[in-house]
């Protein structure tokens, strides 16, 4: 028996259950603003926008901030390059061993990030690649494949396979059928798993405290931060900023797919 | 003169399936021929060989005497109308027409220019503007035509072009292809799995079974001497009598097909009986059975009608007998 209405006790407990897990989120905001910088204390005493100003002129936020951007970046393009080509190979033929290879691919995000990062810092350590930035990106493009290879292949099997075909047969080559048919075809699911993808690397902690050398990303100069009693509302700040460059881009991602259907599957 | 499509020998084998196995053919220019079969015959296959999706295991093809064995689908002067059509989602009708010369780099005007000129050849003057999804089936079709025909192929490919339309469209779209092709003057092939289709249509056609040709001819040798059991059955329901009745109703002891408008109903004759009566408007379908085999006549309305169950006998004229090979 579904009822169409819930009972007052469920509501109550879904409201209980979605507070938990946002009010802490809404409170690192509101610390963001007190005027007291040696614990968080509850209610703040006052409140004061002076910590934005405090945070712009701290010369130790900036490296990790540009660090964090480059990585996400580059990863995620990495990411779009190489997750559209698998995904094509995927939704395109069938092979042996097809299904195998997709799980494989699937792995990375599916193992706890301490697993990946154990295994490529050995894997770097024995191939004598020094850690450095790149060590980062090639750390973070493993995750960040799986977001676009999901997203592209979802969009190419609803594709109409004949399309391409059609497009061969009106005498385009492959760049043209390429650039002219499964690129804008395509677009929309590789930007939203692009930026879904840098999301998922801005804010990345465990695999990059293994691949990194001396270098601190954002999200590990905050780690670091909150241990150190001086200026705390600082990495309030940051948080909302870090909120900001991850929760936009999903959120667009989220309209950009949501609409997929109808222009990708008009064909039929 | 040169044939448009030769197939010498040519084998599609994929692991053990024999999609299409040792096909003989030669498609004359100007031609409009059918590739007719039930689904899995090979005819699509072969369609697909002509274009270049598909590559021969065995055996050579020419289109206009060039071997195109190592030609790519995108280099062959050679065009598809495909079932599901293919448009392109993105694009306005204007520049899914457009394609074709926009991939070989004709500028923006001159090709927009000739988009229009085929969309009012195909009857959809003004639609350029609209996407795909804005359009019905049957002006999708349409499209797909147009942007086949812009490149000015020597042979056009139409991969069971009516299947998804509804009968009253199909028959009209069927008078439309037919004289497109008359007025164009190229070759035309298409595959079908309707035989009204593939004889109302086409000035020669190949029935396909099991990945071979079982025949080919003109419409009326295919319909009126059928080679095989399976041509007679699969073009126009003929019924197909054993050696021994071909013998008993005064032929010779062989394979035979008998079509049903050509046997008429009387009083006495052989006996049978009446299994099936249907009414299909202009006359009945009557289904006796003879001797363990079904045969059916067709009795022109105004006729009188058996009943189910009732005794009847047949009749026809002896040179309506069609004697096969097998």
């Amino acid at each position: 028996m579904h009822s169409e209405q819930a009972g007052p006790g469920v509501k109550i407990a879904a409201g209980l259950g979605l507070a938990f897990l946002h009010l802490p989120i809404l409170l690192i905001f509101l610390y963001a603003f007190t005027t007291e910088e040696k614990s968080y204390q509850f209610p703040p005493p006052g409140l004061t926008l002076q910590w934005f100003g405090v945070a712009w002129h701290r010369a130790d936020i900036w490296p990790p901030l540009w660090l964090s951007v480059q990585v996400a970046a580059i990863a995620t393009a990495v990411a779009i390059i190489l997750g559209m080509l698998i995904a094509g190979a995927m939704a395109q033929t069938r092979f042996f061993g097809r299904d195998q290879i997709s799980l494989l691919i699937l792995l990375p995000i599916a193992l706890p990030g301490v697993i990946t990062g154990m295994a490529l810092r050995s894997a770097f350590a024995m191939m004598d690649i020094p850690f450095s930035v790149w060590t980062i990106i090639l750390g973070h493009a493993t995750f960040c494949i799986v977001i676009v290879y999901n997203n592209a292949v979802a969009r190419m099997r609803r594709l109409s396979g004949g399309i391409m075909e059609a497009s061969a047969d009106l005498g385009a080559n492959g760049f043209q059928t390429f650039r002219h048919v499964l690129l804008p075809n395509l677009g929309s699911a590789l930007l939203a798993g692009g930026m879904l993808a840098f999301a998922l690397s801005f804010d990345e902690v465990i695999v990059t405290t293994f691949t990194a050398g001396q270098q601190s990303t954002l999200p590990i100069w905050m780690l670091n931060e909150l241990v150190r009693p001086r200026q705390r509302p600082v990495t309030n700040v940051v948080a909302i900023v870090v909120f900001a460059v991850t929760f936009l881009p999903i959120l667009a991602a989220y309209y950009l797919t949501r609409d997929g259907d109808a222009t990708a599957g008009a064909g039929k | 003169m040169t044939p448009a499509v030769e197939f010498n020998a040519v084998s599609r084998h994929f692991g053990t399936v024999k999609a299409v196995d040792g096909v003989d053919l030669t498609i004359a220019e100007g031609a409009f021929f059918a590739m007719l079969g039930p689904s899995g015959s090979g005819k699509t296959t072969c369609l697909r060989l002509i274009s270049g999706f598909e590559k021969p295991t065995a055996g050579g093809i020419r289109i206009f005497g060039q071997d195109v064995g190592a030609v790519p689908p995108n280099r062959r002067n050679v065009n598809t109308v495909f079932q599901d059509y293919a448009l392109f989602p993105h694009m306005t009708v204007r520049d899914n027409v457009a394609y074709g010369l926009m991939v070989k780099g004709v500028d923006r005007r001159s090709r927009l220019e000739k988009a229009e000129e085929l969309l009012a050849l195909v009857k959809l003057p003004g639609y350029g503007e609209r996407k795909p999804g804005q359009l019905s089936g049957g002006q999708r079709q349409r499209v797909a035509l147009a942007r086949a025909l812009i490149n000015e192929p020597r042979v056009l490919l139409l991969d069971e072009p009516l299947g998804a339309l509804d009968l009253k469209l199909r028959e009209a779209m069927q008078d439309e292809l037919k004289a497109l092709q008359k007025r164009l003057g190229i070759t035309f092939v298409f595959v079908t799995h309707d035989q009204h289709e593939a004889l109302s249509m086409a000035d020669s056609l190949a029935v396909f079974n099991d990945g071979r040709i079982a025949q080919i001819g003109t419409p009326e040798d295919v319909y009126s001497r059928p080679q095989t059991r399976f041509v007679a059955d699969f073009v126009g329901s003929s019924n197909v009598l054993p050696p021994e009745l071909t013998a008993a109703l005064g032929g010779p002891s062989k394979w035979a097909s008998l079509r049903p408008e050509a046997v008429r109903l009387v009083p006495m004759g052989h006996d049978g009986t009446v299994k099936t009566v249907r009414y299909l408007g202009a006359g009945s379908r009557v289904v006796l059975e003879i001797g363990g085999t079904e045969i059916a006549a067709m009795v022109p309305a105004g006729q009188p009608i058996p009943e189910t169950g009732a005794q009847a006998a047949i009749a026809f004229d002896p040179r309506a007998l069609h004697v096969m090979a097998e």
